[in-house]
């Protein structure tokens, strides 16, 4: 199965890979800061920072296509609402500028999680004394991430096996209440997890 | 021989309503290795849940069940976790950390172990299951047989004095099951194992418990219960080949 879909290039070896965990994610939140705090006509730092992004990008051998293809799935959640500033004086503006930003944050995110892999980061984020319990939360949705897509891709793969009709709305009739499904599993795995995080010791 | 654990009238009912466990009493010694067998649904996993303290919730205090002299109450159950290793039915629940380190790193962890005593103790639970060299490793990634090494890797790292396993055969190939079997035969610690894998328990457990809708059914010699065709048939259960024939097998 498709285990590695969100951090497929973060254990390959590059020049940008071999950075300290540190310093890579340090320069991530603050590259991201400026970029969303930064006024709406700073053009020049746009560009500065987008051809920097590009070229972290050909130094870490990923391929452009996967890095592209990542944002193109993330973009829409974010530009679902900046459609509404299309709606006031000026807006058009304002939209590119979200658009732009947007994409360098999200950007920058995909960089970072394809160049290290996640459990540095939380290492790294131990170290510098964020809450553990948060940390924890990070670990096990980076955990079960996985184990969710494999239950899916069998419920769906199991669904089609069984279903003979071509109705787009039965099926996705189906699908809808497999969603449910899967929260409810998710609920129980959850109890379960617990229960197993208990019997060793966790309070 | 003192007793390791012992079950006096345990019930259980769960939130609906239905009985999980109806007055089941039974006493294991230290150093038993003893089978707890049953149906789907006749309580065996919620009675494994009982013996690790992770059932009943915090709120009810119960005295019906006893590890190693000591009663289960709210601030006992951190001695209790640390004596009774559980190892889960799916291993995919049991694995929650992002690397194999640190998931069998996390018992001895929670029972305040310095860092250079986890390092050691992570390195002899993974070389004592086979596993060396496997500590950087992301869970999913491993083979089901893998997986279920590790559980037991995490398990036996808080090094505890009893050892309850529930299904540990279930998902493995006939090699795993092999390896798996002669590592619990490696293992002098008490062990109750829950299963369905019958021959597993003619080889592993001189002891068997029958438990069928919440009721304990038999207790007594496993070749004796697993020989008793009609005992069999009545809770769902079978005569093993390896008993039905007296050739040898092996």
């Amino acid at each position: 199965m498709r285990h590695d879909f969100i951090d497929r290039y973060s254990r390959i070896e590059s020049p940008v890979h071999q950075l300290s965990t540190g310093f890579k994610v340090s320069a991530a939140i603050i590259l991201i800061l400026c970029t969303i705090l930064l006024p709406i006509h700073s053009y020049g730092y746009f560009i500065l920072i987008s051809i920097c992004l590009i070229g972290v990008s050909i130094i870490s051998r990923i391929p452009a296509k996967y890095l592209l293809s990542r944002l193109i799935i993330l973009e829409p959640f974010v530009l679902g609402v900046s459609i509404l500033s299309l709606f006031q004086p000026k807006g058009e503006i304002i939209f590119v500028t979200i658009l732009v930003k947007s994409s360098i944050c999200l950007y920058t995110i995909i960089l970072l999680t394809n160049t290290t892999p996640f459990s540095k980061i939380l290492d790294w984020l131990k170290v510098i004394h964020i809450p553990s319990l948060f940390v924890t939360i990070l670990a096990l949705m980076y955990r079960y991430i996985f184990v969710l897509i494999d239950d899916a891709e069998r419920m769906e793969r199991a669904r089609a096996s069984r279903s003979f009709s071509t109705n787009k709305r039965q099926i996705w009739k189906i699908r809808a209440m497999m969603i449910g499904q899967i929260f409810i599993r998710s609920i129980e795995r959850a109890d379960r997890i617990y229960s197993a995080m208990r019997a060793r010791g966790w309070k | 021989m003192s007793s390791a654990i012992e079950v006096k009238n345990l019930q259980y009912e769960y939130h609906d309503g239905t009985k999980a466990l109806r007055g089941i009493s039974f006493n294991i010694a230290e150093g038993e290795c003893v089978g707890v067998i049953g149906p789907n649904g006749a309580g065996k996993s919620t009675l494994l849940l009982h013996l690790n303290g992770i059932l009943p919730a915090a709120s009810k205090v119960d005295q019906s069940v006893k590890v190693m002299g000591q009663e289960i109450t709210n601030e006992s159950r951190g001695i209790i976790h640390q004596m009774v290793g559980l190892l889960f039915q799916n291993p995919d629940d049991q694995l929650f950390c992002p690397t194999v380190f640190e998931d069998v790193a996390f018992g001895p962890q929670q029972f305040g172990k310095s860092p250079e005593d986890i390092n050691q103790i992570v390195f002899d639970a993974l070389e004592h299951v086979g596993l060396a060299g496997y500590e950087h490793r992301s869970p999913h990634h491993l083979s089901g047989g893998e997986k279920q090494r590790v559980c037991l890797a995490g398990v036996l790292a808080c090094k505890p004095k009893v050892l309850v396993l529930d299904e540990p055969t279930k998902d493995l190939d006939p090699r795993g099951k092999r390896e798996l079997k002669s590592l619990l035969q490696s293992i002098p610690s008490t062990k109750i194992i829950a299963s369905h894998d019958l021959e597993l328990i003619v080889e592993l457990c001189p002891r068997t418990i029958v438990l069928d809708k919440g009721e304990l059914i038999a207790d007594g010699f496993t070749v004796d219960l697993l020989r008793n065709g009609e005992l069999m048939l009545t809770h769902g259960l079978e005569i093993p080949h390896c008993l039905r024939h007296l050739h040898p097998h092996n």
